[in-house]
């Protein structure tokens, strides 16, 4: 998968994952969304995105292997 | 031989004189080397056996842990660089003056060094055994970036915090330059560059790094670990929060994971006491500090070894 301008988050526990991507988010415009997010693949997307809330869709969350 | 020990110095008072009497020229421009977090720092790297160890470090400041290095640990020879051109030339006047017989084994990289981002610096780290620094884990209040995430979590910037001290750079840093790093999420953004670039440069270099704990151990260690370190704590202790350094940085973290479930992954740790009996939120921390400016608060100072886990 080609990703650009995607936000590293790899190494980041759950809470400063969502703070980057809050912090990424902060006066982005709508045709810069949906925002990809690389995460690390132990990362559990799916806390993650319940923990986005309102802000889930603005984001793409990818894993790849190290 | 050195003729001090750091532990028979009284707390709040690690800096080293030299044999005559001299004391450190300090400018304002320059950080405080009678502030505690020196003090933690030296007994860190006391305990750290860096005997014959050559030694870089970043952010040189006003030269005391070179003479420190090279009185009180038997360095080999010491190294070191400043983002600020004048602290290079002060440095090596206060090495002079208080660690004489050991000053022409330090050897500066003149003019201003970002981290290690120039040739010489690079070609220093390159021979070095082990690199030291304390650097700054807030982000500079006015950074633009910061700011607006600042006003999205509703977090106002205190009376003040804004204004620039003398000796600004050695609390802050320009944390938007550093958002290429992940750890900037938790104002880690430059130790974690700093990380990448020994990484990269020294590869089987030791890291000493000096950390207000904050934002709690657990991460930091959590940012050593993902750059490649296994980190272990050299020495640790509780100091009175910097009345001139700005908190709210880490009340708009706390903020911005209210309500997510996370609140609980991530609390700022400070406390309201020396002895560290009651801990406090930074959000707790800055009601204090809103209701009466001088309240005293602690947090934790602690000296960080990292060995590259592939060295």
């Amino acid at each position: 998968m080609d990703v650009t301008n995607a936000i590293d988050c790899n190494g980041l526990s759950a809470a400063p994952t969502l703070l980057r991507i809050k912090q990424a988010l902060v006066g982005l415009v709508d045709h810069a969304l949906p925002l990809e997010i690389l995460v690390d693949e132990g990362c559990d997307q799916e806390r993650l995105r319940r923990s986005l809330g309102r802000h889930g869709g603005a984001v793409r969350l990818i894993s790849r292997p190290q | 031989m050195p003729d001090l020990n750091v532990d028979e110095i009284p707390s709040g008072a690690s800096v080293p004189v030299s044999a005559d009497g001299v004391s450190p020229e300090v400018p304002d421009f320059a950080f405080d080397p009678t502030d505690p977090w020196t003090e933690t720092f030296q007994k860190g790297l006391e305990r750290a056996g860096l005997s014959g160890k050559r030694i870089y470090e970043v952010g040189i400041g006003t030269g005391i842990n070179v003479a420190f290095l090279l009185r009180m640990c038997g360095a080999a020879h010491v190294s070191g660089s400043d983002l600020d051109p004048r602290l290079v030339v002060l440095a090596e006047r206060n090495v002079r003056s208080l660690a004489p017989e050991e000053a022409n084994l330090f050897h500066p990289v003149r003019g201003e060094v970002s981290l290690i981002d120039t040739e010489e610096a690079q070609a220093r780290i390159a021979e070095t055994d082990v690199i030291i620094a304390c650097l700054p884990q807030v982000g500079d209040p006015g950074d633009r970036r910061l700011t607006a995430f600042r006003k999205a979590q509703s977090v106002e910037l205190p009376e003040g915090a804004g204004e620039k001290a003398d000796d600004h750079i050695a609390h802050y840093y320009p944390w938007a330059a550093f958002d290429e790093y992940p750890f900037n999420s938790v104002g880690l953004g430059l130790n974690e560059a700093l990380l990448r670039r020994i990484r990269d440069q020294a590869p089987t270099a030791q890291v000493i790094m000096n950390f207000g704990c904050r934002i709690g151990t657990g991460i930091i260690f959590e940012m050593f670990e993902a750059n490649g370190f296994r980190p272990e704590k050299l020495h640790s202790q509780i100091v009175r929060q910097d009345a001139g350094t700005d908190i709210s940085f880490f009340v708009m973290l706390e903020k911005a994971l209210r309500g997510t479930g996370l609140e609980k992954d991530l609390v700022c740790v400070f406390f309201a006491d020396e002895d560290a009996a009651s801990p406090l939120s930074a959000s707790e921390a800055q009601d204090l500090l809103d209701r009466d400016p001088d309240t005293p608060l602690f947090h934790e100072v602690c000296v960080i070894r990292a060995v590259p886990v592939a060295a």
